[in-house]
């Protein structure tokens, strides 16, 4: 799914209150599978729509998108794929990434 | 988060061509501020919806236009007021418009592919039985009209991107030289046909247009991958399209990795 397309399913996910995360690259050092701006809706249960990278990094994107969830509070993280060419599942890129994660659903806190 | 409204805002301007800046407020040391977003475009508006907006845009514009003229994402840090606030600036380029001649079987898989690609498509075929919305679905405008009416007054930019795939070399042909007399130039025009006839269109479009170079015409279109069917004819088509958009060789990535591999790789 293009960009355009992952943002016009973003918007209508946020207007209609579901309780996911979009999570977006907004920096990068080095190789790494996609480029700044990629983006990737993460739900409750582990679903994803569209990619930033595939592999170890984007799970690791999508464990920090549930916290985002639960507190309803933006967050970046960064993403290390430099540690051992051949790590388990062929994070083989060798490059560090940002991804901004924010809610689409708000959580009003009490 | 972006509104519907400002989405709607930007596909308005992407339509129209022009190029936007989604920016995001990325770090604030007010947590309230994350995810709070305003849109810049090439054209010189903006636009927001709290007013609290306004401050930041008069901030991060002049770095927008910037980076729209670079056709570059990036992060930007900037104080104001003495707080460090960090800002993701996302290009948003229109979507390349491809104009696909015919729809017949491999103008119907080229339409089919390009849409995963993110092209805004439009299709034309002279044949009312061929040029139908319902068997075309995935195009974004299909046209039944003859070509060379169709090229004559069609938009053409440097974003636009053609195929000529009509039933006969001759419409192809008529269609080409009507792209050839306009005065825009457009990224891609690819034409498909065998070696052989092609030869005989190009001295004759030497004839009738001496001082055009040509070189943004491909033909016999595609990539070397030895394509036959009407989908692998598609996957060949858009190979070469992507590598003329990237500027690339189209040569396999492991050519130049090759001879190292035999020296072994080394774990990093």
């Amino acid at each position: 799914m293009d960009n355009i397309k992952l943002m016009e399913k973003a918007v209508s996910l946020h207007v209609s209150g579901e309780t996911a995360a979009l999570a977006t690259i907004i920096s990068k050092k080095g190789s790494i599978p996609r480029n700044v701006g990629s983006k990737m809706i993460i739900f409750r249960d582990g679903q994803i729509i569209g990619t930033v990278g595939g592999g170890c990094g984007e799970g690791e994107v999508i464990e920090k998108a549930f916290d985002v969830i639960d507190t309803g509070i933006p967050k970046k993280h960064k993403v290390d794929l430099t540690k051992g060419l051949f790590y388990e599942d062929g994070g083989i890129c060798g490059g560090i990434f940002e991804v901004f994660i924010e809610p689409l659903k708000k959580v009003h806190p009490h | 988060m972006m509104s519907s409204e400002m989405l709607q805002m930007m596909k308005n301007k992407l339509n129209q061509q022009k190029v936007t800046a989604l920016v995001t407020i990325t770090f604030h040391p007010e947590p309230s501020y994350l995810g709070k977003m305003l849109l810049v475009c090439e054209d010189g508006s903006s636009y927001y919806e709290q007013s609290e907006m306004e401050f930041f845009e008069i901030s991060i514009k002049e770095w927008c236009q910037h980076l729209i003229q670079k056709r570059k994402s990036k992060t930007i840090t900037i104080q104001i007021n003495n707080l460090d606030v960090e800002f993701f600036v996302e290009v948003v380029p229109p979507p390349p418009h491809l104009i696909i001649a015919g729809a017949g079987h491999v103008g119907k898989a080229l339409v089919q592919m390009s849409s995963m690609l993110g092209y805004y498509i439009t299709i034309v075929d002279d044949r009312p039985e061929f040029a139908r919305q319902d068997i075309l679905p995935l195009a974004n405008e299909v046209i039944c009209e003859s070509y060379i009416e169709f090229f004559q007054k069609c938009t053409i930019t440097a974003n636009t991107w053609i195929v000529l795939l009509t039933r006969g070399h001759q419409f192809d042909v008529f269609s080409l030289q009507e792209l050839l007399k306009r005065t825009e130039t457009p990224a891609y025009i690819g034409m498909i046909g065998s070696r052989r006839r092609i030869a005989g269109v190009f001295e004759e479009l030497r004839e009738e247009f001496p001082d055009n170079i040509f070189d943004h015409i491909y033909t016999p279109v595609g990539l070397d991958l030895g394509a036959e069917t009407p989908s692998e004819i598609a996957v060949s088509i858009l190979a070469e399209m992507l590598m003329v958009k990237n500027n690339k060789s189209g040569h396999s990535l492991s050519t130049q990795i090759r001879r190292l591999a035999k020296l072994g790789f080394r774990g990093g």
